[in-house]
């Protein structure tokens, strides 16, 4: 266990080594926050609220699914570099999980990235625009309980697309589109408020929506009680799902290994 | 008569650490044709060979054996190797090292292991190199005194004071390379698998690393597969050697008996008048000496002709060109 966490403390040292791209990934969430916010701004016009959802609404959603997508972004081709190098093979020779690894590696850069990319967005904000006020401090701790879920959601559908580099060896086509997908459907570009309703049952069937969606309406108390349970219920349900099928590519895929060069 | 070779050859096995039988390995090589139309035939329907890269390979090391694993480019040896280390599922063949099997127990046997490439660094890129070796602890779960005095003793060993603080991307090749030994070596495996360690390292780091090499083997008693091209390595640290050649093992033998085999092979180089050289190789048992200079003799336009004893080098390039060929193997199941 101690050497899971060492691998997250060691990428969050890495992260600080690097002073431009900390001070440009702020500056980054914070450019696109304003786009959107403008964009929203724009669209509402005089309106005070579109189908009960008000701006702050709107604001909301996108400093926290937006913001939070921008910090979870993390290195997707971690896997097929290494299949590609063929360095896989000392990952190999350590008595560790190197799943396990993989997810401590990009956690600890999530968790730099939420510290240092993301707090910065909120607070900026906070004094840019209006937000919504948390409905309790029970909401803002189950949010976050949420988030983490989310994240694990969103890290191994990740995951299982990295595998597929056992088989087809650059998986970067496969990895955009699949971002594609994921920035729409989890609602980061589109709240998913405005989706068309046909659209919207589609995507409750989808892990997509409880990667941000499910926090942003705890947050916001959309979600309350025994349907807080059941948002986390359903986000762990998929974890298991993806999980199954993660352990299903991965132990298939390591099986065809073929390590390359050398 | 069988069962009591058999009985015999068990007991020898029984102080073996590496225990190879009839491995085997190969690889599905796409075969690409040339031209468009070909290229975009391929994406839909590819054809396949089969590369044999390790071909019914078998030899045991014993505890505390340095064996110096060679042959040239492409012959099996980095495939060997990974699947004595675990990484690469074999086709055919048993192995079993340290008592386990490395592909089925991969995590259990990976724990006594150690290995370094020469061309895959293991060290964190941004990270000075300490906080490489800090991680390793933690990985194979060193205590914390043992961590501390292999550190410092493996840093006293190879000149490493002056860089352990800096960032790995700063090093040289060779102190890199020394970092990634320590990192290899920290939690004391019991075999340590050396990846061609001393590729693209000029003299000094070549010796600093074979120096480290043999005391590791004689004080730690570690067990030492070392896979080289560079024959000075061979020599200086080895005591057996084992030659591979298209997925087959060829030798299998200490280095000076190589030599004894290869003494009566000479080489002679004429030189002639117009500038041009050949290189003549020849078994005086065969053909004796006085019947080759005959020969040389009845030519004209020969300037000078010297003959040249086999060094280990020549040896073995004259194995992998095919110009001497190897006496059947004995002893060898």
């Amino acid at each position: 266990m101690r050497a899971y966490v060492e691998f997250a403390i060691k990428k969050f040292q890495n992260k600080m080594t690097y002073r431009l791209e900390f001070f440009m990934g702020i500056l980054d969430t914070i450019i696109s926050l304003i786009v959107y916010l403008c964009i929203y701004n724009a669209l509402y016009g005089n309106e005070a609220s579109v189908d009960g959802i008000t701006l702050s609404m709107v604001a909301t959603n996108f400093v926290i699914s937006l913001g939070l997508s921008n910090a979870f972004h993390f290195d997707e081709f971690f896997l097929e570099k290494r299949v590609n190098e063929g360095s896989i093979c000392n990952e190999f020779l350590k008595p560790v999980n190197f799943v396990f690894r993989m997810f401590s590696e990009n956690a600890g850069e999530g968790l730099f990235k939420v510290i240092f990319n993301f707090i910065p967005a909120v607070i900026f904000a906070i004094f840019y625009t209006e937000l919504c006020k948390p409905s309790g401090l029970l909401n803002v701790l189950l949010m976050l309980l949420s988030v983490v879920l989310g994240y694990i959601i969103l890290w191994l559908i990740s995951f299982i697309v990295q595998t597929w580099t056992f088989w087809f060896l650059s998986v970067w086509g496969i990895i955009t589109i699949k971002n594609v997908f994921v920035n729409i459907l989890s609602g980061s570009m589109i709240p998913i408020w405005f989706m068309p309703s046909a659209l919207r049952r589609i995507i409750a069937f989808t892990p997509f929506e409880s990667i941000y969606f499910t926090p942003v309406r705890i947050y916001l108390g959309e979600l309350s009680g025994m349907d807080i349970l059941k948002g986390m219920g359903i986000q762990i349900l998929w974890i298991l799902i993806l999980m199954l099928i993660a352990n299903l590519f991965w132990k298939k895929g390591v099986k065809k290994l073929v390590i390359q060069g050398g | 008569m069988l069962l009591k070779k058999y009985m015999k050859e068990r007991d020898k096995n029984m102080e073996n650490m590496i225990e190879v039988r009839n491995l085997k390995k190969c690889y599905k090589i796409p075969v690409r044709s040339k031209g468009m139309a070909a290229t975009i035939k391929n994406l839909f329907h590819r054809k396949y060979d089969i590369k044999k890269a390790v071909d019914d390979i078998s030899f045991s090391i014993k505890r505390g054996e340095v064996v110096g694993f060679i042959g040239p480019n492409g012959a099996g040896k980095s495939t060997t190797i990974k699947m004595l280390s675990g990484i690469l599922y074999p086709d055919g063949g048993k192995v079993k090292s340290n008592g386990l099997v490395p592909f089925k127990q991969r995590k259990q046997y990976v724990k006594d292991i150690g290995v370094v490439f020469g061309q895959k660094s293991q060290l964190n890129w941004d990270l000075p190199l300490i906080e490489s070796f800090e991680l390793m602890r933690y990985i194979y779960k060193i205590p914390k005194e043992k961590y501390e005095a292999n550190l410092e003793k493996f840093i006293k060993l190879l000149d490493m004071e002056e860089f352990i603080n800096r960032p790995v991307r700063q090093l040289s090749l060779g102190q890199k390379m020394r970092g990634d030994i320590v990192a290899a070596l920290l939690h004391s495996p019991k075999i340590v698998f050396f990846d061609e360690p001393t590729i693209g390292l000029d003299v000094v780091a070549k010796e600093k690393i074979r120096e480290f090499v043999k005391y590791m083997n004689e004080k730690e008693e570690t067990t030492i597969i070392f896979t080289t091209h560079d024959m000075q390595d061979i020599e200086k640290v080895c005591d057996r050697l084992i030659i591979i050649d298209s997925g087959k093992k060829v030798y299998d033998g200490s280095i000076s008996e190589i030599k004894n085999i290869y003494a009566n092979c000479k080489s002679i180089e004429v030189l002639y008048e117009d500038g041009r050289k050949e290189i003549k190789t020849f078994n005086v048992n065969e053909t004796p000496m006085n019947v080759v200079m005959e020969n040389l003799f009845a030519k004209s336009g020969i300037k000078d002709i010297s003959i040249i004893e086999p060094e280990i080098d020549g040896i073995i390039r004259d194995i992998y060109e095919g110009r001497i060929k190897l006496p059947a193997l004995e002893g060898c199941v």
